[in-house]
């Protein structure tokens, strides 16, 4: 019986080589017969232009669009052509295998996945569809999926496609697979990342963020945990669960944005219009939280989160952000007002190994005042970028054991705020931030405890 | 590679041959009218909830690419109806002016009471496009699974270019403001682009935006009589000579076929739900 079968197959793969045979030849026959039509076709046109007398062709002509169609072609001229691509149904899930889970994100389960018919590694991302039938879709699912269709950048995690389930319900994304995120791999290390791999690390992040800006979005959920890395210290930002593009300025936004650790301060305090100032401070709080290894600004709540802040960067004054006191929660807060020279905030003494240039860009990046951070594009021109030591290139980057590879995670920081949650934020009272230290204030002033 | 912000996706030949609506034996005919009617509808809808021009193109264009190929939508399975309100609310919902599933069902239970979308009648009678609460809970499932069906069928390709814009800069790289009368002219280019969204031969889903606008500019700088530069300007544009013709019939042509449309269907409606294509196809065999 074996043989019948291996005799069978081998019958098969020869028929099969035969008919691939033909088709070759058949294919070039074509191409051979269309080059000679090409040819005389050019020859003919060749002739026929030697021919006529070089006329100006009549433009205005008033019998419509036959003029236009009926007249000669004129010799090529090469013209831009758009390749916009093409769309056809998703495909079913079943093209792929599932290796192992990886995580449970704000919207959905990531897991590891091979695709069966080339072996390729891949992440597959499942949209959570418990949306109680509220508003079909679920926005956010659809507008990572549009963005991440636009925003090609190698510094940006790519989409290949979108797959359904039998269940009409079930949408599944598939992206590239990288080893690391940021947060968990910082967890595994002993130590921090060098200076020169945070250069690398950071400029990556920045040359993505300059993109999304300069095409009109924001991401608004930049943390370690979306960051990720490849064993060749290329670095993607993922999870556009929360990125929109930056709408008309007549539209309102929510403030419900940014994990409460990268949350900034004018969104902390509630203000309905923003920018990409958003991303930049969470751009600080990465920043900050490479180079000591956990994040900077873990607060328990809002309140907590803020006086965390101010407690980092010091007090806003008149000075450095007028608009401070219009922001919707400011009214609660009781700032010392006469608390001027002494706001200077403690990054400087928090990163006593960072250089001068590095101290600088942290601190602009991590301004109070949305309007003194630094754009993108700023960033990458930055004087820390340029000076010892370098950027660490990418290829002398350390490879690390993958934990997405097998293991799930262990400790989870909190998470991006949920859609509806917004009722709670609305009167958050900020007033008993500085409640206990209104004594310190009627002192020698208000002081910060450097701890 | 990042996609040129200014392309669009195309259908290809194979997707223009057939239609998820033949396959089911939907005559063509039939079903160019249901697809004409329902794209004036979604525009006709667009405007009930004050939508910018931009988004209901949008809406326009995805109820278009919907139908199309054979892996395609078909209108025996779909409604028009169910399918322009669908596309409507999904592409509103990624603009920045979304729109709720009360008000998109409210707009079209509306639309569905007017014996022709053109002229609006002068007294309405409210209580014949009340939504009950029980309808709209059906209404709205029916419109979440439009919408789901839609997004798998296009593969989630919901990016729309639009044409709009590039037609203003084209128009002030030609120089054409200065001239007294270049408002008219702009309108007019503006009205063929419109034009163009609801056209059988399906220009958007065929031709890249910077060939639209082109072929608008032409022909509103004939109907206008304002002079362009004696030389094959449309080329600047990254336009052919032939691809500026087909254009140019195809969007004159959309008057006449609307004209025919509207002999064709004079006192009968047009089916736009699955129950009155069935009745409609049931006559049409009774007849033959």
């Amino acid at each position: 019986m074996a043989s019948r079968w291996a005799d069978d197959e081998a019958d098969k793969a020869e028929a099969l080589r035969q008919k691939k045979e033909k088709e070759e030849k058949k294919r070039l026959k074509l191409q051979k017969q269309q080059a000679e039509q090409e040819a005389a076709a050019a020859a003919a046109r060749e002739r026929e232009l030697e021919s006529r007398p070089a006329k100006r062709r009549r433009l205005s002509n008033d019998t419509g669009s036959q003029d236009v169609v009926s007249q000669e072609t004129p010799a090529e001229r090469p013209l831009l052509r758009f390749d916009g691509g093409g769309w056809g149904p998703c495909r079913h899930v079943s093209n792929f295998e599932t290796l192992n889970h990886i995580e449970e994100g704000s919207y959905g389960w990531v897991s590891r996945a091979r695709e069966i018919s080339t072996g390729s590694v891949v992440a597959l991302k499942k949209v959570k569809m418990d949306y109680q039938q509220q508003d079909g879709f679920p926005i956010t699912a659809l507008r990572e999926i549009t963005i991440l269709q636009r925003a090609r950048h190698k510094n940006i995690v790519s989409l290949h496609e979108v797959l359904s389930g039998s269940d009409p319900s079930e949408v599944v994304l598939v992206m590239e697979f990288l080893e690391h995120d940021l947060k968990t791999l910082q967890e595994d290390m002993p130590e921090p990342f060098l200076a020169s791999e945070v250069k690398t690390l950071l400029k990556q992040l920045t040359s993505a963020l300059s993109f999304l800006h300069s095409n009109h979005i924001l991401h608004r959920d930049l943390k370690t945990s979306n960051i990720l890395l490849s064993n060749h210290g290329h670095l993607k930002i993922a999870d556009f669960g929360m990125a929109r593009y930056i709408p008309p300025p007549d539209a309102r936004l929510t403030q419900l944005v940014v994990t409460l650790w990268y949350r900034a301060p004018e969104l902390l305090l509630g203000t309905e219009t923003y920018g990409t100032e958003i991303d930049m401070w969470s751009l600080g709080c990465i920043f900050g939280e490479l180079l000591l290894k956990e994040p900077i600004l873990q607060g328990k709540n809002e309140v907590d989160e803020l006086s965390r802040i101010f407690a980092l960067c010091g007090l806003p004054t008149d000075r450095s952000w007028p608009k401070f006191w219009r922001l919707p929660n400011a009214k609660g807060l009781k700032i010392p007002r006469d608390s001027g020279a002494k706001s200077g905030g403690v990054i400087r003494t928090k990163f006593p190994f960072l250089t001068n240039a590095g101290a600088d860009l942290l601190m602009s990046l991590l301004s109070l005042n949305p309007e003194h951070r630094p754009s993108a594009d700023e960033v990458l021109e930055h004087a820390y970028f340029r000076e010892q030591p370098k950027p660490k290139p990418m290829e002398m980057f350390p490879t690390f054991p993958s934990k997405a590879g097998q293991e799930k995670r262990r400790k989870r920081s909190p998470n991006a705020p949920k859609r509806g949650e917004a009722p709670g934020m609305q009167n958050v009272d900020f007033s008993g931030i500085f409640a206990n230290r209104e004594e310190e204030q009627a002192g020698a002033g208000f002081q910060l405890r450097v701890a | 590679m990042q996609p040129s912000p200014l392309a669009n996706p195309l259908a290809t030949v194979v997707q223009l041959e057939t239609s998820g609506s033949q396959l089911d034996g939907v005559p063509q005919d039939l079903e160019n009218s249901i697809r004409f009617a329902g794209a004036q509808l979604t525009q006709a809808a667009g405007m009930l909830l004050r939508l910018p021009q931009e988004v209901i193109a949008q809406a326009l264009v995805v109820f278009m690419r919907f139908w199309i190929g054979g892996d395609g939508g078909s209108l025996a399975e779909f409604g028009a109806e169910q399918v322009s309100a669908a596309s409507l609310y999904t592409t509103t919902k990624l603009s920045a002016w979304p729109k709720s599933p009360r008000s998109i069902i409210n707009a079209y239970a509306y639309l569905a009471t007017l014996p022709s979308l053109s002229p609006p009648p002068e007294q309405p009678k409210p209580d014949s496009y009340y939504v009950s609460e029980g309808t709209y809970q059906t209404r709205r499932t029916t419109l979440f699974q439009a919408e789901q069906r839609i997004l798998q069928t296009l593969g989630f390709h919901l990016h729309v270019s639009l044409p709009y814009t590039l037609c203003i800069t084209y128009l002030q790289a030609l120089d054409i403001f200065s001239h007294p009368r270049a408002a008219e002219l702009a309108k007019r280019a503006v009205a063929y682009l419109n034009t163009a969204l609801l056209s059988p031969q399906l220009l958007y889903l065929t031709h890249q935006p910077s060939s639209l606008a082109t072929a608008a500019i032409y022909l509103a700088a004939k109907e206008t009589g304002i002079k362009m530069p004696d030389v094959e300007w449309w080329e600047v544009f990254d336009t052919d000579r032939e691809e500026l013709g087909f254009l140019v019939v195809g969007l004159l042509s959309v008057e006449s076929f609307a004209e025919e449309e509207r002999a064709k269907w004079e006192g009968r409606s047009i089916p736009m739900t699955v129950e009155e294509l069935e009745a409609e196809m049931k006559r049409g065999d009774g007849g033959n």
